[in-house]
């Protein structure tokens, strides 16, 4: 099945032209490997952090601050003493867990309303369409610091401004994945069967719908990483004294010159993140292809 | 005086001759790098706090008096000897049983509006001043005394008072004392917030107010009355100054590295081996007069209602410790709650309390905090031993943010206090403070005479008495302090006080003497601070280099 479908934004292609599929197999991907690893470490880190670092990342020694990493903090320490590496450790679980649950709202949240618009008449679903066009046409950042600022700052509110603003394009791939799988033959001739329109969704239109979602929703796994980083920056998310890591590179600006590693570890964890969730999902969504072909 | 004059600037001898006018003052400038003062040129100042009025009645953040004073001014001033001097006024006179002063003006004096600085206007600033709703904190606190501003002549005005009161002089000198244009004071569009149209006397005009970004003002080229503190006479050197709202200390001193500003105030400890190791720049440093920047603990809910809890918090953090962390070796730790930099300092406090662990949790456990939850916080009848810091932004600077973090993390390491700090709008932090929805505050002032300071803050009618301490000695021991003319008579008056608010009640946890670092390009001259405040002075004798 081949779908082609206008007004997509970037990066949420369904397909592609099949470059994947014609390249021959490569036996060794080093990149998806290296993403694959580094993942794996981010995945215990979020679960048990202790087993990576198992001080307390609240701990202060006042007696020992910006120290250059060394053998006994080889991430360094902060301004207040802390250990960088255990921050930043603990701290997956705060960029994480933001980034999942901001996704699982854009995800329900779209397939729902793509299923909404794609299945209701034209009046509903211009009328759903075309305000899901407007959101998309503010830039993601700006709209979220706009609903943080009339909700105020924390981690809940983070969460779901970066759902809200993540959520139109998932609802825009199932809205037209909706249509089209409505015409197609199987679907009329269970309509034909006479069977009921909430079976027939379910059973028939929903799992043929959101087939791209998951590609979708890792790759979007990873953007929610860095507008979840972004706004904690902009001291939208958790407060200080959380080793989120947004939160950490906003501590680590000031001292930018006598402790590069305040900011720019933190900030490599938060690239790094962002980069292994893309070339996993990029894989992913070849494969898919492939498969599709 | 304890030795602070260390500013290399400040060698001003100034023969005051009080009530003979100013017009023999006379200075000497220290040799600069600048070379000698000239006219001409403009100059932008990075500064790290953006005024949340430009109105001087309204005055409340000492970052914002460097502004204050290029367009208004007062009747009085301090000199370098921490003395009063004539500065719109010629001088002054006490009645003999201090319930009056006679104040004569200078002749001569225009507001920049046109309108002649005379006894009714004067009298039309302590009116405005003491109307219902316009500064409350000054009719209720240093206005306390007033009875009646007379017109005597047009270059007479006498302040009539209901008891002695020798902090109606220090008013005079202060910010919310200065001048504002009768005119601006009927007419302006929005006279609290103040703006191009609130006009006083000073050697600048304010004449563009770009907020969040910017202000500036141009010469008063029909300025001819300096103080007699400043270092020349007539208009002021510089055509005109822009002053930058930088808030982020990197990018302040990166725009001072890079030549985009001259001049910046607030500069970290972290960024003064790079201002010390640049040839273009040099770094002065003066600490600040008033009070010292403390917690203040909220006596009206527990935890802090029982003593020994205030004793424990102040045991739990070693001061030292942090100060050393936060600011390395620049700040100067405080013992009082008033500056070390004050007559009234009481040394007697210096290591008498502090910085043991120990003794901080047998208090706690004597008061009954002996359990502990999961996260390690002492709990009493399942309650966990939280306190709450409100930090208003606007009043944020020294990185005092960093600074709670750190005492944040040293009173839940060494006794288990959960101190939960927030950072707040101004809004936010008032609502908290109006509903008693906090258990610490944090404050330092940079009042001339500390007695105005700790009005404000302790006495039980206190403006900002934010420990809501009700004391009967305290407030006994604040109005003898403010009744007394003999200088020796009130310290000793203030040194009780301090005894009985820090020693023996433990109000308050005095932290570091508030400074000002002032970094500058070589080419700037004339960089000073205001005498006795200890803050950045006015623009009016900086000047720029060949």
């Amino acid at each position: 099945m081949t779908v082609t479908l206008d007004g997509l934004p970037a990066g949420a292609t369904v397909t592609t032209s099949g470059q994947a599929a014609t390249r021959p197999r490569r036996r060794l991907d080093i990149g998806l490997l290296a993403a694959g690893a580094y993942l794996t470490v981010l995945l215990v880190a979020v679960l048990w952090p202790a087993a990576l670092a198992p001080g307390d990342p609240l701990a202060a020694d006042p007696r020992n601050v910006l120290s250059a990493p060394d053998s006994g903090h080889w991430f360094g320490t902060d301004n207040l003493g802390r250990d960088v590496w255990t921050r930043v450790v603990h701290g997956a679980g705060h960029s994480i867990t933001i980034a999942v649950a901001a996704t699982a709202i854009a995800v329900g949240g779209g397939v729902l309303l793509g299923l909404l618009a794609g299945l209701t008449h034209r009046v509903a679903d211009e009328t759903l369409s075309r305000t899901l066009d407007a959101l998309s046409a503010f830039p993601t950042l700006l709209l979220a610091m706009l609903f943080i600022a009339i909700v105020g700052p924390g981690t809940v509110s983070l969460i779901i401004a970066i759902g809200l603003v993540t959520l139109p394009r998932h609802a825009r791939v199932v809205r037209g994945l909706t249509q089209l799988v409505r015409r197609c033959g199987y679907v009329e001739q269970a309509v034909t069967f006479g069977l009921s329109r909430p079976r027939l969704v379910l059973r028939h239109i929903l799992p043929n719908a959101i087939g791209p979602i998951p590609v979708l929703a890792v790759i979007g796994l990873g953007e929610a990483v860095l507008i979840a980083a972004g706004l904690s920056f902009l001291g939208m998310g958790p407060q200080p004294p959380s080793p989120e890591w947004g939160a950490m590179l906003s501590e680590g600006r000031n001292y930018l010159h006598v402790a590069w590693w305040m900011t720019i570890l933190p900030g490599l964890a938060v690239t790094a993140t962002v980069v292994s969730l893309t070339v996993l999902g990029r894989h992913w969504q070849r494969r898919l292809d492939g498969r599709q072909r | 005086m304890p030795a602070r004059r260390t500013s290399a600037l400040t060698a001003i001898v100034v023969p005051i001759l009080l009530l003979a006018g100013c017009s023999t003052a006379t200075s000497t400038a220290p040799a600069e790098a600048a070379g000698e003062p000239r006219s001409g040129g403009t100059l932008t100042w990075a500064i790290e706090t953006e005024p949340i009025t430009l109105n001087p009645h309204q005055y409340a953040q000492a970052k914002a008096r460097l502004l204050v004073w290029n367009s208004f001014e007062s009747l009085l001033t301090y000199d370098e000897q921490g003395r009063l001097v004539p500065w719109l006024a010629t001088g002054w006179q006490a009645g003999a049983d201090g319930l009056a002063y006679t104040v004569t003006l200078r002749d001569g004096v225009r507001f920049t509006d046109g309108t002649p600085l005379d006894a009714d206007a004067v009298k039309a600033n302590f009116d405005k001043l003491r109307e219902e709703g316009y500064a409350p904190g000054v009719a209720a606190v240093q206005l306390r005394n007033l009875k009646a501003v007379e017109v005597v002549d047009p270059r007479t005005v006498r302040l009539v008072l209901t008891a002695p009161d020798v902090l109606i002089l220090d008013f005079l000198a202060s910010p919310q004392g200065a001048l504002i244009s009768p005119r601006s004071l009927r007419e302006a569009t929005n006279l609290k917030a103040g703006g191009l149209d609130v006009v006083g006397t000073g050697p600048f005009i304010l004449d563009r107010y770009l907020p969040g970004q910017e202000l500036h003002y141009k010469r008063n080229p029909d300025y001819d009355w300096a103080p007699p503190t400043a270092s020349h006479t007539g208009p002021a050197h510089l055509d005109g100054i822009t002053y930058r709202f930088l808030k982020e200390s990197a990018v302040r001193v990166g725009a001072l590295t890079s030549g985009q500003v001259q001049l910046v105030e607030g500069v970290p400890a972290t960024d003064v081996p790079l201002i010390d190791g640049h040839p273009q720049l040099r770094l002065i440093r003066e600490l600040n007069s008033g009070s010292a920047f403390s917690y203040y603990f909220n006596v009206s809910r527990a935890p802090f209602d029982d003593l020994r809890v205030r004793q424990a918090f102040r045991e739990a953090v070693d001061v030292p410790t942090l100060l050393t962390a936060v600011y390395q070796d620049t700040a100067t730790r405080a013992w009082s709650v008033i500056s070390p930099a004050s007559p009234f300092y009481d040394k007697r406090l210096e290591g008498s309390y502090g910085g043991d662990a120990a003794k901080a949790n047998n208090l706690l456990d004597a008061a009954g905090w002996t359990q502990r939850d999961a996260d390690g916080y002492r709990t009493k009848d399942g309650k966990r031993l939280t306190v709450r810091l409100i930090q208003a932004a606007p009043f944020v600077r020294d990185r005092r943010d960093v600074l709670a973090q750190a005492v944040q993390a040293a009173v839940k390491q060494s006794a288990g206090i959960d101190l939960k700090v927030s950072l707040v709008d101004q809004g936010t932090a008032v609502k908290a403070f109006d509903t008693n929805e906090y258990e610490v505050f944090e404050n330092s002032r940079a009042d001339t005479d500390a007695g105005a300071a700790l009005n404000l803050l302790l006495h039980s009618a206190g403006g900002i008495n934010r420990t809501r301490v009700h004391d009967a000695r305290v407030d006994e021991l604040l109005e003898q302090g403010q009744a007394t003319a003999d200088p020796a008579a009130r310290a000793d008056i203030y040194a009780q006080l301090q005894q009985v608010v820090v020693a023996e009640q433990a109000l308050v946890l005095p932290l570091y003497a508030p400074a000002d670092q002032i970094a500058a390009s070589n080419t700037v001259g004339g960089v000073r601070f205001e005498p006795t405040a200890g803050v950045p002075a006015s623009a009016y004798d900086l000047w720029i280099g060949q």
